[in-house]
């Protein structure tokens, strides 16, 4: 009772300060808790980041390291290390990785590829 | 106050402007990644300023080249590298003599099942060769040193081999080491909380921000699959597999964690998690576990202070220390 009449008695400006104040109420709501991330290929060489590209575009991607080139591929969601000049091919063996935090190494050609982004269900791999 | 209906809109305003002042400042995280003691090592730090983390991250990697500088067998003027080569008794830094100190005191507690002083037994089998190969057991007799507690002597800050066969490596305590020093740098520079992950050798400052860091453990025979995750806050978890460096010849698994009696990988287990104080600690235990088997190492386990662990035995068993059981979410 009480809110309709507070309804009919409040004029337009009124109208205008309430509609502000649910969107600045939904807007804090969103920056305080935030988008979920974007995941993103990131590839170091050494320490130094070289590249970046989103997980979700599909490329091909050329690094020469100190032992020749190391190929890297994005295909549907998805990175893998097609060819490396390494002599064991570990990395080229490691797979295919798609979650946020997961690697893939190439320790004799100083390439490391990382995923970054969205949550997983434990923060660090004891392995 | 409902006869004023604008008072109403700018006291719901003032709470709203005074709850967006107070809202917590976001905290940054920081990962970077280094080739360090030829292993993948992660470090993360969670702070408010990404500048300060990103300088404390670069002196951690630093340190961890410094203690590699010292302890690699692959660093010819290393002081490992000067024992090997040395007849005579080598003066060593503090640095050295603490990590060999903690080595000869695990060695003595696990009956020499953690030793030191296997460098050409590992150079025989070479698992970084393209084609590694099985030695022949004359080969492995040859380099097999006798003892793991007489593998050295130190006196002082004298260190001397005592076993002509004994030659030191390290692997399995010093990227532990490496850790706990890049750790003291976080903790020095004012971080409260941050993980190094030096190829599953972890070491963890604080928890993860207001929650315990969650660690998964990695199943020993499913690869990209999790056994099981542990909460954890200023401890240090490595584990120790026979599915990280490995070859199969005619069918068997022969794998990088030797048994210092036989001079072939051990047979007990599949992998050994071990939480400890430190990473150093608990990377040699791991080993020491590991070579133990699943009875004999949960019981080294169960005796060592502060100390648990998980064993899964070469059956699939799983062991846990009593301390341990609680705390596991098995997935």
């Amino acid at each position: 009772m009480a809110l309709s009449s507070l309804w009919v008695r409040i004029t337009r400006t009124d109208r205008w300060l309430i509609a502000f104040t649910i969107l600045a109420a939904v807007a804090s709501l969103w920056l305080t808790i935030g988008r979920p991330a974007g995941q993103n290929v990131v590839i170091y060489e050494g320490d130094k980041i070289i590249f970046t590209a989103p997980l979700s575009q599909q490329r091909s991607i050329v690094l020469h390291g100190p032992l020749g080139e190391t190929q890297v591929e994005i295909v549907a969601g998805q990175v893998r290390i097609t060819s490396s000049p390494c002599p064991r091919k570990i990395c080229i063996g490691m797979g295919e990785i798609h979650r946020s935090g997961d690697l893939l190494a190439c320790v004799p050609n100083r390439v490391v590829v990382r995923i970054e982004g969205e949550e997983r269900s434990y923060d660090l791999l004891s392995r | 106050m409902l006869k004023r209906p604008l008072a109403l809109i700018a006291a719901l305003l003032l709470i709203l402007v005074f709850s967006w002042s107070l809202r917590s400042k976001p905290s940054a995280e920081v990962a970077r990644t280094a080739l360090i003691m030829g292993t993948l090592v992660e470090i993360k730090g969670v702070g408010s300023d990404e500048k300060s983390i990103e300088a404390a991250i670069s002196d951690a990697f630093n340190s961890m080249r410094t203690v590699e500088a010292r302890f690699s067998t692959r660093v010819e003027t290393s002081q490992i590298s000067l024992i090997n080569r040395s007849s005579t008794a080598v003066e060593v830094e503090p640095q050295v003599l603490f990590v060999l100190r903690l080595g000869q005191e695990i060695s003595r507690e696990s009956g020499g099942a953690f030793h030191m002083g296997l460098g050409d037994l590992i150079k025989l089998w070479n698992f970084e060769a393209v084609t590694p190969r099985v030695p022949a057991l004359s080969e492995i007799k040859q380099v097999l040193p006798a003892s793991a507690e007489d593998a050295i002597s130190i006196s002082g800050m004298q260190v001397e081999r005592t076993d002509p066969r004994t030659q030191l490596d390290l692997g399995g305590i010093a990227k532990g080491y490496a850790v706990d020093r890049a750790l003291d740098i976080l903790r020095n520079a004012g971080l409260e909380s941050a993980s190094i992950n030096a190829g599953g050798d972890i070491g963890l400052l604080g928890g993860h921000g207001e929650r315990p860091w969650k660690i998964g453990i990695q199943h020993p025979r499913n690869e990209g699959k999790l056994l099981a995750t542990v909460e954890l806050s200023d401890r240090a978890i490595v584990t120790s597999g026979d599915y990280e460096r490995f070859f199969m010849d005619n069918g068997v698994r022969y794998h990088h964690i030797f048994d210092p009696q036989t001079g072939m990988p051990a047979r007990g287990c599949q992998s050994v998690s071990v939480v400890a104080g430190t990473v150093a600690e608990a990377d040699a235990l791991a080993t020491a576990v590991f070579v133990l088997g699943p009875a004999k190492g949960l019981a080294l386990l169960e005796k060592s202070l502060d100390v648990e662990g998980l064993i899964i035995g070469a059956d699939g068993q799983i062991a846990t220390t009593s301390g341990l059981k609680d705390q596991i979410q098995w997935r």
